[in-house]
């Protein structure tokens, strides 16, 4: 080919529009051609203005707030964050406190307004760290849940030191109304409630549950329970699974 | 681009050096400045907000992280965030198994091309006056073109086709396509020297 009949492919190649071959050609020419790769270039410009093409559109402001978070390298809660999140941090902490305690009373008002702070909690960075944090101790305990030929599946870390249960439910379809689900564990063939859930309307979930200090067990399972939850089961469970490490 | 804010503008090449740094605010004015656009051309190729938004903050992450790849000798930062915008964005109509925005517009025949607006309701028009110009002169260079020839571009730009899909997809002679992709490009190039010779500062 002639350098001539090179530089013309400059143009699409700088638009990714040569076909494969064509391409992976004209790149072993461009090694050795100072004069194609100005070209390249000169096009390259020209395909950074056509973004000017497109209509002209406004990124919500969330934008700019999730690139810069996502720049952010992960610190432990409170080392040089500001004052706010670590006060956001401990106040998820005491969010998911009252969330387990009122898994045993029936209290609708409180129960809601703890949910809408769990949801809360959830979405800011300081529910994330916490749930880092937690996940990052050295004791951690995990137990794949699944249902038996079902798509629902959870995941459940357990850290004894910090008397915690995080869980991460998948494919599980929110509850119907009138009804929660229940996380258990089976303490000596015995069920001690975890607490309550529910799940986000695309089926997902996680959540941070305080357990009952000195709890220890092997198994977990997860049972759909009138609205506040049971002191005991009152249906088989239709997730289970075992402990695996921890400590 | 230079700004219409209070403090001198810094160049946006420095911009990136500051991110090789780490610098958090650099990224953020960089967003600033082509959060936008980049925006606005993530929009074109998915068709979808919630995935353009997904393009942008991925392609600034992508734009943080290798920030120190970036090099002034081989191009301007618009040409460089343009080129991982398409990339993503068209990764993404990829991995959907979608067909891209522009090609379904180029599908229904739409004879003012990608420049005619995509159902704008509550988009903000561009804030900088620079930028409105360099949008201006856009859309008049490509207003210069013959619709075939823009078709081409478009659908190579927009839509992520290769010669030989824009072929098959136009039912045209490749030549024909290549010309005029070819061709379309060189004027494209001619009528915006007067940006593409403003270079970065």
């Amino acid at each position: 080919m002639t350098d001539h009949r090179w530089r013309e492919l400059a143009a699409a190649y700088a638009l990714g529009a040569l076909d494969p071959e064509e391409r992976v050609r004209f790149e072993a020419h461009l090694v050795d051609c100072a004069t194609c790769r100005a070209e390249v270039q000169g096009f390259r410009e020209v395909g950074g203005l056509l973004a000017y093409a497109a209509p002209a559109a406004a990124p919500p402001r969330t934008v700019r707030e999730r690139i810069l978070r996502a720049a952010r390298p992960v610190r432990p809660i409170g080392a040089r964050r500001g004052l706010i999140l670590p006060w956001l941090a401990a106040a998820a902490s005491v969010v998911f406190a009252l969330l387990a305690g009122n898994a045993y009373r029936h209290e609708r008002a409180a129960r809601e307004q703890a949910s809408r702070a769990l949801a809360a909690a959830q979405d800011s960075v300081a529910g994330r760290d916490s749930l880092l944090a937690t996940l990052l101790s050295p004791d951690a305990g995990t137990a794949g849940l699944a249902a038996t030929g079902q798509p629902p599946s959870a995941r459940l870390f357990w850290i004894p030191s910090r008397h915690r249960v995080v869980m991460a439910v998948y494919r599980l379809p929110p509850a119907p109304a009138g009804r929660t689900y229940q996380l258990w564990a089976i303490a000596q063939g015995k069920p001690v409630s975890l607490g309550i859930f529910n799940t986000a309307p695309d089926g997902s979930l996680r959540a941070v549950m305080n357990a009952p200090p000195d709890l220890a067990f092997q198994v977990a399972a997860v049972t759909e329970e009138p609205a506040g939850g049971s002191p005991q089961p009152t249906q088989q469970p239709f997730l289970i699974g075992k402990l695996a490490g921890g400590d | 681009m230079a700004s219409q804010n209070d403090r001198p503008a810094i160049p946006d090449g420095e911009l990136v050096v500051r991110m090789v740094g780490r610098d958090e605010r650099a990224l953020g004015d960089l967003y600033d400045r082509h959060g936008a656009p980049v925006y606005s051309l993530a929009l074109a190729i998915v068709g979808e907000r919630a995935d353009a938004e997904e393009v942008v903050v991925d392609s600034f992450g992508q734009a943080w992280r290798t920030a120190e790849q970036f090099d002034p000798a081989r191009g301007s930062v618009t040409a460089w965030l343009a080129t991982i915008t398409r990339t993503r964005a068209l990764d993404l109509v990829r991995a959907r198994g979608r067909r891209a925005r522009a090609l379904t517009r180029a599908a229904v025949g739409n004879s003012e091309g990608l420049a005619a607006p995509i159902a704008a309701a509550g988009e903000a028009p561009d804030r900088g006056v620079e930028r409105q110009e360099a949008r201006r002169l856009v859309e008049r260079s490509l207003a210069e073109l013959s619709e075939a020839q823009r078709r081409v571009i478009e659908l190579a730009y927009f839509a992520g086709l290769t010669q030989t899909e824009i072929a098959a997809e136009l039912q045209e002679p490749l030549g024909t396509v290549k010309t005029r992709m070819r061709a379309g490009l060189e004027k494209l190039r001619g009528s915006l020297v007067p940006l593409l010779s403003r270079g970065e500062s």
